[in-house]
């Protein structure tokens, strides 16, 4: 019954989403604009009808209702409410639904937030959306169909996959995940829309798509730590990143997005990279479906990869489209595109900028080269190949190291050009912190270069970002005699887009640092302990105290009672690693536990055990600095945040770049 | 000299993918005595090298992992014949020819440098020395007096 009442809801969603589409081009070319408020009005109303479909789909999920295929296929009445819900974006067809819905979202808010904006900029942008709706409501209503009656109706199902209803962030890090790789959308949609109503050659478009990118990175910036950190908390190896094809589909579009919002600052302020910018807009929107076309067709194993039947060629043949189209009309329009701009000099930011932007691309294409490779080797060798975490490690780990570094140099750099005395002075002094940071990281014990040179250009990246905040609120507190805070929350508030760039960029600085640590320092032990005995691993001390089983619902627990052993022998705390046995499942799941500080992790995981009690075998991981790692990510998101919400009118405004090439002295002055 | 700081990149990442090539040399040291003589030098000797052999092993049962990271039975008994084989005086690469016998080369989570496979190292390189020599053209292009462009 619900289901049919969601069915029809998503039927006429496509009905709405084609119309509106078809409908855009039909009103600009004749002239009606009056007919756009029904392309509007088609929007807002496919938005309903998802959100219809969606939120049935919710009540299905949670009365059980198992006369709809999905609940079918992914309910259980043994599972807890919480992983009952979020079992809506759990496996496929759930997934391709949320992703309508969270587009159709997007949509409503692209048409609320700018109908207003005269040219057909919008309206086209608007077409653009609804035709990715349009695909993806075919899909709902064809091969990824999730309201398919049932009969006869089950009186149970499985329940969700066991790997996603082991830990809570599987409720935070897929609607973070959708949220930024769906918002990648707009951007493109914007970028299609400036070549169709011819004002791809100015800056407009890019001043309301780049906001978007922005959220949408900040987003897809918290799901992949977010992801690292579920990982990290399931998979039972203590590592947070195995260069797994579903992690490298989550990065691919963020590489590409990052160097996005450098490239368009200097076709703000340079009137170039017009041509590169707009195809990295499309390249990130692109990475986005690829990445869920690889994780979500099941053509390569993985967690995430539910293997199913057609919907993989629907993706193929969407990407086609995508491609063919936007490729036609990106080089029909280059010449109109392009624009000659100029540099003022080699030492600047802009040079910077290009080498960037060379860095993540390159990171990006390696990436994919090794992802998409075992398919190739497949089709043309007949032999199955694994690409893993040596080659990604080997591989990309190169222009990765290298980007910290230019983290450090961007910063330091004027706009526009400075002498080459000049930049000497702007960039010896953070070398200071380079050589005490890889100072530190030699005598701790690293002796990969990689790693010590990781930890040096981690420290003369942050030591040149915290610079800038101190020469701003040093000028602050010179010229106005303001507080040392007020000039920070000033010089923040003052140009916000900056500074929240250099927040950004102390977030994934921290990150950097601890990946490197945690990966360098990483000491771990694996024994089999009676009650009572130790196991000491790089001065950190666990005791077996006992061993226990629990029956749940959905699940029986193994668990082991571990006491953290101080130096002094007193009890400093307790851990319990367990093994979740799933009635669905043959495979348990590891469920580790983790005492955190931010000096590192004692990580702690059951591998084995004696059903009688008489001992067990457990894997003790000592981490430096990991949780860094999630700390930084919320550095990102809080940089993400403040560069969202800058004054157009603020200092820094880009539109001062874009009249002539040769204004490149005041642009420098612009921003000291 | 005017181009310092593109040098200075170049330099680093030239080291940055030497790097490894060496740093598997000193990870990799040839054993030929290791028999019962459990001196502790000589057993994490043994330790490491079995790491670094099972790290680039892939785990049959497992979604992509290596089986030193993989917490599955199946990862613990190939880490123990790994060990073993190390022990007996076999060389890593043998360890691993004898994994591709009998996984095939799917078990390899790096992939050998030969054949089509050779792609997979020489993209990315070619990528980054030609993004390089572009945007050096490109940097030296829009930094030229107006007169040269056009």
């Amino acid at each position: 019954m619900i289901g049919l009442l969601a069915h029809n809801a998503l039927l006429v969603s496509l009905a709405a989403v084609a119309f509106g589409a078809i409908l855009t081009p039909v009103a600009i070319r004749t002239g009606r604009q009056e007919w756009l408020q029904l392309v509007y009005g088609a929007v807002y109303t496919n938005f309903l009808l998802v959100s219809v479909a969606a939120g049935s789909m919710v009540v299905a999920l949670v009365t059980h209702d198992f006369s709809v295929s999905y609940v079918a296929a992914v309910g259980s009445r043994s599972t807890p409410l919480l992983f009952t819900i979020i079992s809506l974006w759990g496996a496929l067809e759930g997934s391709i639904l949320f992703w309508a819905w969270v587009l159709g979202l997007y949509s409503a808010a692209v048409v609320l937030l700018h109908h207003r904006r005269p040219g057909n900029l919008v309206p086209y942008a608007v077409m653009t959306l609804l035709a990715v709706a349009a695909f993806f409501a075919i899909l709902l209503v064809g091969p990824a169909d999730p309201f398919l009656p049932v009969f006869p109706v089950p009186a149970d199902g499985p329940g969700p996959n066991t790997l996603l209803q082991n830990h809570y962030l599987m409720a935070v890090h897929p609607p973070l995940l959708y949220l930024g790789y769906v918002g990648m959308s707009v951007p493109f949609a914007f970028a299609l829309g400036a070549i169709f109503s011819n004002e791809a050659a100015s800056n407009d478009w890019s001043i309301l798509s780049r906001r978007w990118m922005l959220a949408s990175w900040g987003f897809l910036s918290a799901a992949i730590i977010a992801g690292m950190w579920w990982s990290y908390g399931v998979l039972g190896w203590g590592g947070y990143w195995a260069w797994d094809p579903v992690e490298n589909a989550s990065f691919l579009p963020w590489l590409t997005a990052t160097a996005y919002l450098h490239s368009v600052m200097v076709q703000e302020r340079r009137n170039m990279l017009r041509l590169w910018t707009l195809n990295l807009c499309v390249a990130t929107f692109v990475l986005t479906i690829l990445g869920t076309f690889l994780t979500r067709s099941g053509i390569l194993s993985s967690v995430h990869a539910f293997t199913t039947g057609a919907i993989g060629y629907y993706f193929l043949a969407f990407i086609a489209i995508v491609l063919v189209t936007t490729l036609t009309l990106v080089a029909g329009n280059s010449e109109r595109i392009q624009t000659k701009g100029k540099l003022g000099g080699a030492a600047s930011r802009e040079t910077v900028f290009l080498l960037n932007n060379l860095f993540l691309t390159a990171v990006m294409l390696t990436v994919l080269v090794g992802t998409l490779y075992p398919l190739v080797a497949e089709a043309v060798r007949g032999v199955k190949v694994s690409v893993g975490v040596p080659f990604f490690n080997r591989m990309a780990l190169p222009a990765m190291v290298s980007l910290l570094f230019l983290m450090g140099v961007g910063p330091a750099l004027p706009w526009g050009s400075t002498t080459w005395a000049d930049a000497r002075k702007r960039l010896y002094p953070p070398g200071i912190a380079a050589v005490i940071l890889g100072a530190i990281a030699v005598i701790a014990g690293a002796r990969s270069i990689y790693a010590i040179l990781a930890f040096a250009f981690v420290g003369y990246a942050a030591m040149s970002n915290l610079r800038e905040f101190w020469i701003g609120m040093r000028a602050r507190h010179r010229a106005h005699g303001e507080s040392w805070p007020t000039a920070l929350v000033r010089l923040v508030a003052g140009n916000r887009r900056r500074y929240g760039g250099y927040v950004a960029h102390i977030g994934v600085l921290l990150i950097a640092l601890g990946i490197t640590a945690s990966s360098t320092f990483r000491t771990e032990r694996e024994a089999t302990l009676t009650p009572g005995q130790t196991l000491t691993v790089s001065g950190r001390t666990v005791r077996l105290k006992n061993l226990w089983g629990r029956e749940e619902p959905q699940r029986s627990v193994i668990g082991a009672t571990m006491d953290v052993v101080g130096k002094n022998g007193a009890i400093i705390g307790t851990l319990e690693p367990r093994m979740n046995y799933y009635r669905v499942s043959d495979q348990p799941v590891p469920t580790p536990d983790v005492s955190s500080s931010w000096r590192g992790d004692l990580y702690v995981n059951l591998m084995a055990f004696d059903s009688g009690g008489a001992n067990a075998t457990v894997k003790v991981i000592v981490e430096p600095f990991v949780t860094w790692i999630w700390f930084g990510g919320l550095v990102v998101v809080i940089g993400a945040f403040i560069g969202l919400f800058y004054s157009s009118r603020g200092t820094g405004a880009p539109a001062l770049a874009t009249n002539s090439a040769s204004a490149g002295p005041t642009v420098a002055n612009a921003d000291p | 000299m005017r181009y310092a700081a593109l040098a200075t990149v170049a330099v680093a990442v030239a080291t940055c993918v030497a790097a490894p090539a060496r740093a598997q040399d000193v990870a990799a040291p040839s054993r030929p005595s290791a028999t019962a003589t459990t001196t502790t030098a000589s057993d994490s000797a043994l330790e490491a090298q079995t790491t670094a052999v099972a790290s680039t092993l892939r785990c049959p049962v497992c979604q992509g992992e290596s089986i030193q990271d993989s917490p599955s039975d199946l990862a613990r008994q190939m880490r123990i014949v790994v060990r073993d084989k190390l022990r007996a005086g076999n060389t890593p690469d043998q360890v691993k020819a004898y994994f591709v016998s009998k996984y095939g080369e799917w078990i390899l989570l790096d992939p050998t440098m030969t054949g089509l496979n050779i792609l997979l190292y020489v993209i990315p390189v070619l990528l980054v020395v030609g993004g390089l020599a572009l945007v050096a053209i490109l940097v030296r292009r829009w930094t030229a007096p107006e007169t040269t462009t056009q």
